[in-house]
């Protein structure tokens, strides 16, 4: 999962489904084909902006559908988002809700796994800043002790 | 140990028709195994796998993209097999419209894949052909002169039976072994 989910999407295919979709607003309503494209890009993005982005037109495209299959992948694609933005609560609800359109998907079982074991993994690696943060904090207090004590 | 796409030595993709069995062939390829209780779902964008091989005592990392065959991402498949040493293009032997989206996708990576991507025309399903109600529709010899035509390898498989699964790999492995070894010699 870490393959897909980790993947960075190339400027020049941002740039080419962001003119498509652009010229398709331009005309009116996008197409359903042209805005996922685009969404598909921008969740693939590093920039927080573009990811943002990318999950809030995955949001609109999966109410505007009654196909379950589309929403079942905007869904997908809409967990990816949000790990990449490292909101993981939001992401694994829609890891989890994949479920419930189709259960037993090994997609969204791996995604749910994936999304997790992060979870657990950068909890700890931030308790280990804070724990570090106190550390640095309590040696510039002894420091100021022995500072002070030598005056 | 999972290997990241990064890391491996060659990239394959596999492409064609929804329900052509690209999953199953990668789930082969994994696991070495086929689960037939499994439903049938469509693939969600595009899923990863990596796996070594032995070939002449060399180590191989080999990467495989199982790419989703529905409509939905027709224009982005060009990402997964982009930067592709070999593609992987199926068919289902039973049934005629897969045959003709895989001429499609033979084509699409002649054209607008990496120059000298290698393409394995892969007929799937070849259990059903010998089960009633199932017919061949595609003819070994349709297949493999259309495969000689392209300059592509021809296999027939079943993920089922797991006939010329293993063998399929192990054939590609290999090949990207003689082709490494012919651009060493051809650089030297």
């Amino acid at each position: 999962m870490e393959a897909i989910v980790q993947e960075v999407v190339k400027p020049e295919d941002l740039k080419k489904f962001e003119q498509r979709f652009n010229e398709q607003c331009l005309r009116g309503q996008p197409s359903a084909t042209a805005q996922f494209e685009y969404a598909w890009c921008l969740v693939r993005s590093q920039s927080p902006s573009d990811l943002r982005k990318g999950t809030l037109l995955l949001q609109e495209l999966f109410h505007k559908t009654a196909d379950e299959t589309a929403k079942r992948d905007y869904l997908f694609y809409l967990a990816v988002g949000h790990t990449r933005l490292k909101e993981y609560e939001k992401a694994l609800k829609y890891a989890k809700a994949i479920q419930q359109v189709e259960p037993g998907n090994h997609q969204a079982r791996e995604m749910t796994a994936y999304i997790e074991k992060k979870m657990k993994k950068e909890g700890l690696i931030g308790m280990a800043i804070v724990g570090g943060a106190a550390a640095v904090a309590f040696g510039a207090l002894a420091g100021l002790g022995v500072a002070l004590a030598k005056k | 140990m999972m290997v990241g796409p990064d890391k491996v030595d060659l990239k394959v993709v596999l492409l064609g028709r929804e329900y052509s069995g690209k999953t199953a062939l990668a789930h082969r390829y994994l696991l070495q195994k086929f689960n037939p209780h499994m439903n049938y779902q469509t693939t969600v964008g595009a899923a990863y796998g990596a796996r070594k091989f032995e070939v002449d005592k060399q180590t191989i990392f080999m990467g495989l993209w199982d790419t989703a065959g529905s409509e939905r991402y027709e224009c982005m498949s060009h990402v997964y097999y982009h930067g592709a040493w070999a593609a992987l293009v199926c068919f289902e032997l039973i049934d005629r419209e897969s045959w003709l989206r895989a001429r499609h996708w033979a084509n699409e990576v002649m054209t607008r894949g990496d120059e000298g991507c290698k393409i394995y025309l892969i007929g799937t399903k070849a259990d059903l052909v010998t089960e009633p109600g199932t017919p061949r529709k595609i003819e070994y010899a349709t297949a493999k002169s259309y495969a000689d035509d392209i300059r592509a390898k021809y296999i027939e498989t079943s993920s089922k039976t797991g006939q010329n699964v293993e063998e399929m790999y192990c054939m590609i492995a290999e090949d990207y072994v003689a082709d490494m070894a012919k651009k060493t010699k051809g650089e030297n």
